[in-house]
């Protein structure tokens, strides 16, 4: 009998990567069947978009991705503040590099499943958002990204389709090449836009709204969640994610505290349904920081 | 003359809490016991500390071996002494 991708992928990170095979480890510990259900189709269509030596390449940008962020938090401890301030910084420094961004959204998309934190946000993802979503729901993706949570929530609703809008050239290639990969591009379109002119344009009401760790990016984070309201049906949902006191390169605003999310949401016309806010088991020694990702299920309410 | 390695044994040892630790410039994660991806954070950031230097990102992510970190640390001037 063949290796599963998981088997394969574990065997690689041990001879090449040993560093984060304690962190892989805690994570298929934390939930082995739901991690093997998401992670193996997750590294499947990792191998046909990237192709030949594809778990070399991401998990190598696993690997620094993840040696990045700890790098960050380290000096944010330090110093007590994120390093940069503003878009313009991150924009030359990240968004603006097609090496950069290629290898970071690689690196992000293993951590949905290789960082048990976030595989617990996977499964807060699917059972109680997607769960909550009728079969044939129409999805804006705010931000794709490397595309994956929006595939995911694809593959589960089987006559659903998504439209997602990333300011980034680099993440419509990364997420068109999944959504190839897993069968699901006839579902799936992804158009070049800035999240922060979507309230700006006409666009179509969707039942269901998907905007994943992209708010900490910004300078004005509310405008995000009127994005997010304009393209909403009303009592449409969303799930939207967040970064709280959690460095990283590209990441401006610094939210400190769980009620700000819930704040921002209110104020753009959502009522909060749930929330489930997580944080690795393992700090940086002496941490006085707890990072933590936060995600939100919201239903509009009203329109802003 | 103390070399570099001499010099790194000491924060190894500490942050490792193993004061048997003995390193060569093969040394890697693979051989010591604890040395994942945090701390490797607080590994570098002790050495930053013990050599006065301030390495980069990349660099961080980019080291494999107690012999990268010594050739890092001569490409920052640090030198044998």
């Amino acid at each position: 009998m063949s290796a599963s991708h998981v088997e394969r992928l574990v065997a690689y990170a041990q001879t090449h990567h040993p560093r984060s095979i304690i962190g892989i480890n805690e994570s298929q510990a934390s939930a082995p069947h739901d991690f093997e259900r998401i992670a193996n189709p997750y590294l499947s269509w990792c191998e046909m978009a990237l192709g030949e030596a594809a778990f070399e390449k991401a998990l190598g940008a696993f690997a620094r991705f993840s040696s990045d962020v700890n790098i960050a938090q380290a000096r944010y401890e330090a110093s007590g503040q994120y390093e940069h301030k503003s878009f313009a910084q991150c924009n030359d420094e990240v968004y603006n590099s097609a090496e950069t961004m290629t290898e970071y959204l690689w690196g992000v998309y293993l951590s949905n499943f290789l960082w048990a934190h976030h595989l617990e946000l996977m499964l807060f993802f699917e059972q109680r958002f997607i769960k909550k979503l009728g079969e044939s729901v129409l999805i804006v993706e705010i931000a794709p990204g490397h595309g994956g949570w929006g595939l995911w929530a694809l593959q589960q609703l089987k006559h659903a389709t998504l439209v997602g809008f990333d300011i980034s050239v680099t993440s419509i290639q990364i997420a068109s090449s999944l959504a190839n990969a897993s069968g699901l591009a006839t579902r799936a379109q992804y158009r070049q836009m800035d999240a922060m002119t979507i309230a700006e344009q006409p666009t179509a009401q969707a039942e269901a709204c998907i905007c994943c760790f992209l708010v900490e990016h910004l300078e004005q984070p509310a405008k995000l969640l009127q994005a997010m309201n304009h393209v909403l049906k009303n009592d449409g949902l969303a799930f939207f994610t967040g970064a709280l006191t959690a460095a990283q390169i590209d990441h401006i605003f610094e939210f400190k505290q769980e009620s700000e999310l819930y704040l921002l949401a209110e104020q753009a016309g959502f009522r909060v349904i749930e929330s489930r806010s997580v944080a690795p088991s393992r700090l940086l020694r002496g941490a006085r920081y707890l990072p933590r990702s936060m995600a939100l299920i919201l239903q509009k309410v009203r329109s802003i | 003359m103390t070399t570099l390695i001499e010099k790194l044994t000491p924060t190894f040892r500490e942050i490792f809490e193993d004061e048997a630790l003995q390193l060569t410039t093969d040394t890697t994660a693979r051989d010591v016991l604890g040395w994942d991806s945090l701390q490797h954070v607080t590994l570098i950031l002790a050495v930053e500390r013990r050599f006065a230097v301030r390495f980069t990102s990349a660099e961080v992510a980019d080291l494999q071996s107690v012999g990268d970190l010594i050739a890092l640390l001569h490409k920052k001037g640090v030198a044998d002494a």
